[in-house]
Formats: structure tokens, C-alpha cells, sequence
């Protein structure tokens, strides 16, 4: 699903990814771990063509990032679900409404919308939350409700970058829980964390990066 | 409704002062456009009443048969630069002459219609016309001499009312378009201001978009039809309010100008004016409008 060969990214004289070479296969789920400015944020930027690699392959789902045209980059954009630490929730919409934007992003026809915003709801447990503002939530909803943005468009990657980051462990363990679930259906996750409580308690395959490098 | 409508609606409901300022200006720039326009018009209907009026006469010979004079008569009818040929008897000029000297009618008992020569009077299509059209009509047998602008009293006289008339029609014009310009300018720069702010405030907003993998032209969507919703309603607003006032004081402009046609006199045609204004003035705004709102916009691009 997705390949790194040889990639390296730098921001000026910082070196943020070296050489990097990792393959994550359709269906798995992979922990990116490592200290602060370790490159974790870095690689899932590059996965979702925020920028370019200096030097280095990138191929996800068969594509070859650097040849995506610029113009042609949302469109690569909608088959990635993202969920951020900080949420990345429309403070102004409710809910359900930052849900269907996602819909709209894709161009879903109005109509279909319904029926797809209540079942994904309904699969982070956010429900009964439908007509609140993000205001109105805790940190763990409003993780849920990216989480339930990210799900709708039937991604076929999803990248979640610290989304326990901002929660404490009971909200963390529920919301790792529904990332299990939708990965037991099969899809791809790639997880930037370094909460060793989730290493620990998830076994799953973790990328560990010190200073840019991949190291184990 | 759309998304991109709801949002927009979303927008203009949260800034309820911004909103009214864009379209405060917008309505007095459409406004003051309505009526350049309609003066623009009315002056126009001026000139060409002064250019049009009968200005040349063509005195006749005495005891010319009326079969000669009504070939002339038709001759000239037959030519496309002229126009309202119309033949005026030794009778007919005499009592034009009374009725012009009837505040005293001794002057009117003095004369016989024997001192009037008949005559055809017609006018010229242009201005520009009236030499030629002379100097062929001078070569006629049957014609004694030829006046020219006699309604107004000498060719001078014609030439300096109808010139002027130029020159404030051409005031009336640039000054107008010079206003409205300026007008249109506020309104743009207006536009350009607000949809910037819009843009900053909703930087947040269009990232996250992008994330999540929004085309430029979703992004732009709210944005560029909250500037169509203000750009419509200061054309509306400012046409409508000119239109009232136009129809409002339409009455004392067409008894005060006479049978000058200032302004259509019959509604449909007063309407088609309007309606012909009003359908540019919505291009116009519209156009004002987008490119406002996609300068605006792409002063926030973010480079990948």
C-alpha cells in the first residue's frame, strides 16, 4: 500500500527524514514511533503530498507521489482518511456538518449523505452528539468526530498523526479501540504516537525513528 | 440548499456590519450607475431632438406649378440623408407669421400672403449632412434660396445650441463615467478588503479543507458566491431606488421638457430601459464581484 525507497527531506539545514526505505502492506496497521522532531510528522506529510521529498521514491496504492500533478493532488487527497492531534474540527459546524463536508469534498450527491453520517456516527459512538458544536465536546469527541471525518469517504489509507496526543489513557483506549475495529475491516493505518501505554497494550508493527532515520 | 450556499449564508450571517458595508457601497455605486445611465440616455434623446428638428428651408420661386414642387417634395423624401419633408403654402406662412406676431395683430393685418414665398422644410438626418444637402437643393430650378435652421432662429445659433448640447452630453458622459468609476473602484476595492478578511479568518478553515482533499474551486465556492450575494444585492438595492426616483419624478421632467422625448413616456419602453441597464448593471456587478473575490483569494495561496 504504501513504500518509502530512499527518502530524505530536508527544511533548510534540518534534516528531517534520511534515507528512509519502509514498506506498509494493504490491510496492516503500523505504529511510527520516535522522539519529538524525529520525522514521524514528516512522513505522513510526504504520504499525503503536503510536500515533496528531496530525493527518494514515494508510492501509495500503486501512485508515484511526485508525479502527481499539483492540480490533481486533492483529488489523491480523498482516497487518504487524516486524523490530526489537534482535532482539525470547523469550530463553526456541527457535527454532523463536519462530517458531510467530507461528503461534499468528494462530491457525494446531498442525498446519500444522511444515512452515511448517521452509520459512522453511530461507529465512533457520536450519535447522540449530532447537532452539538465542537465547543459543546470533550477532547475525545472531538477526536471522534475527525475520526468520523476521515471514515466517511471509505478511505483506503487512513493516517492518524498523535491522535491520542491531547487525551488521557481511558479516552485514548476507546478511541484506539475503534481504530482496532475499522482496521479489523480492513484498512490500512499508518499511526504516528509516542505513547508507550498504546505500544504496549496494541502489538502491532512500529517504524522507530531517532533524528530523522529509521532505526529499527 | 448547497453546502457551498449554506456557508456562504453562514459568512454573512456572522459579520452582519461587514455585509452591510459592502453592500451599502455597492447599492450608491449601482445607484449613481442607474442614473448616469438614464441621464446618459435622456441626453442623448436631446441632441438628437436639436440634430433632427427641421433645419433647413427651401424658399420657392413664385408661380411654381404644384407638380414641380410635389416632384422636388418627392425627391427629396426619396433621399436617405433626409427626413419630415414637409411643404408649406404662401397661406400656410402667413399664418405661422400671425400666430408668431399674434400678441399683435396689426402686424398680422399689414401683410398679404403674396409676400411669403411657399416653401419646403426639411431636416437632416446628421448634422454633418446639411452642406451637401444644401448646396444640392440650392441648384434647383424652382428654389429662390435656402435658409438654413430657421427654427432656431440663424445656422450660428443651431450650430452653437446643438454643440453645446454636445459638449454637456459629452460632460454628462465622461463626468458620469469618471463618478461611477471611482464608485466602482470603493466597490471593488470594498470587496477586495472583505473577502481578504473573510480569507484570513478562515485560514483554519481552507487548510483543513485542503487536507482533507477540497478542490480549489470547493474552497472557493462560499467565498465567491458570498461576493455574488453582496454584488446582487447593491445592484437590486441601488437599481431599484433610482428606478423610484426616476418614475417618481418622471412626471414633472416630461412636462418640463415638453415634446423633447427626455424619457420614454410609455411604460414598456420606460421599462426596457431600465430592463437594459438593469441586465448589464447585474453583469457588471457580477463581474466586479468574481474578480474582486479571486484576487482576493489568491493572495492566500499556499504553496506546496
Amino acid at each position: 500500500m504504501v513504500k518509502f525507497k530512499n527518502v530524505t527531506k530536508r527544511y533548510g539545514e534540518v534534516l528531517a527524514l534520511e534515507k528512509a526505505s519502509f514498506e506498509v502492506s494493504k490491510g496492516e496497521f503500523i505504529f511510527i514511533t520516535g522522539p519529538s522532531g524525529a520525522g514521524k510528522t514528516t512522513i505522513l506529510k510526504l504520504i499525503l503530498g503536503e510536500m515533496l521529498a528531496d530525493s527518494g521514491e514515494i508510492e501509495v496504492d500503486g501512485v508515484n507521489i511526485a508525479n502527481v500533478n499539483e492540480r490533481d493532488i486533492p483529488i489523491y487527497r480523498q482516497k487518504i482518511g487524516t486524523v490530526f492531534q489537534d482535532f482539525k474540527v470547523l469550530p463553526e459546524r456541527t457535527v454532523a456538518e463536519n462530517v458531510e463536508v467530507a461528503l461534499a469534498v468528494i462530491g457525494l450527491p446531498q442525498d446519500d449523505w444522511d444515512q452515511r453520517v448517521k452509520h459512522v456516527l453511530k461507529l465512533v459512538g457520536l450519535i447522540n452528539q449530532i447537532g452539538l458544536f465542537p465547543a459543546q465536546l470533550s477532547g475525545g469527541e472531538l477526536q471522534r468526530v475527525s475520526l468520523a471525518r476521515a471514515l466517511i469517504v471509505n478511505p483506503k489509507l487512513l493516517l492518524a498523526d498523535e491522535p491520542t496526543g491531547n487525551l488521557d489513557w481511558q479516552t485514548s483506549d476507546s478511541i484506539m479501540q475503534i481504530f482496532e475495529k475499522i482496521n479489523k475491516e480492513g484498512k490500512t493505518i499508518m499511526m504516528a504516537t509516542h505513547n508507550q501505554e498504546i505500544l504496549k497494550k496494541y502489538k502491532k508493527r512500529v517504524i522507530h525513528l531517532e533524528s530523522g532515520r529509521i532505526t529499527k | 440548499m448547497s453546502i457551498h450556499f449554506k456557508t456562504a449564508k453562514d459568512y454573512i450571517k456572522r459579520s452582519p456590519f461587514q455585509t452591510l458595508a459592502a453592500v451599502f457601497v455597492l447599492t450608491l455605486t449601482f445607484f449613481v450607475a442607474t442614473l448616469v445611465s438614464i441621464l446618459t440616455y435622456s441626453s442623448s434623446k436631446v441632441l438628437r431632438y436639436f440634430e433632427t428638428r427641421p433645419q433647413v428651408i427651401a424658399f420657392l420661386k413664385d408661380g411654381v406649378s404644384t407638380e414641380v414642387v410635389v416632384a422636388l417634395q418627392d425627391r427629396l423624401l426619396a433621399d436617405v440623408r433626409i427626413k419630415e419633408v414637409k411643404y408649406v403654402s404662401k397661406e400656410d406662412a402667413l399664418s405661422i407669421y400671425k400666430k408668431a406676431t399674434s400678441d399683435n395683430p396689426l402686424l398680422g393685418e399689414l401683410v398679404s400672403p403674396t409676400i411669403f414665398p411657399a416653401s419646403l422644410e426639411f431636416s437632416v438626418k446628421n448634422l454633418s449632412f446639411a452642406q451637401a444637402v444644401i448646396d444640392e437643393v440650392k441648384a434647383e430650378n424652382i428654389v429662390d434660396s435656402v435658409g438654413f435652421t430657421a427654427a432656431l432662429g440663424g445656422e450660428s445659433e443651431l450650430k452653437n445650441v446643438v454643440g453645446r448640447l454636445r459638449t454637456i452630453t459629452a460632460y454628462v458622459r465622461i463626468g458620469g463615467a469618471i463618478f461611477t468609476g471611482i464608485l466602482a473602484m470603493a466597490s471593488f476595492m470594498v470587496i477586495l478588503f472583505t473577502i481578504s478578511m473573510r480569507m484570513t479568518t478562515r485560514r483554519d478553515e481552507v487548510e483543513i479543507l485542503n487536507l482533507i482533499g477540497a478542490t480549489k474551486k470547493f474552497i472557493r465556492g462560499p467565498i465567491i458566491i458570498e461576493s455574488l450575494i453582496y454584488a446582487g444585492g447593491g445592484v437590486l438595492i441601488g437599481w431599484t431606488v433610482a428606478f423610484i426616483a426616476v418614475l417618481y419624478s418622471a412626471p414633472g421632467v416630461l412636462s418640463y421638457f415638453g415634446e423633447i422625448p427626455v424619457l420614454p413616456k410609455n411604460t414598456f419602453d420606460l421599462l426596457s430601459v431600465f430592463g437594459i441597464i438593469l441586465g448589464f448593471e447585474i453583469i457588471f456587478g457580477f463581474l466586479l464581484a468574481y474578480s474582486g473575490s479571486v484576487i482576493a483569494i489568491s493572495r492566500v495561496k499556499k504553496a506546496r
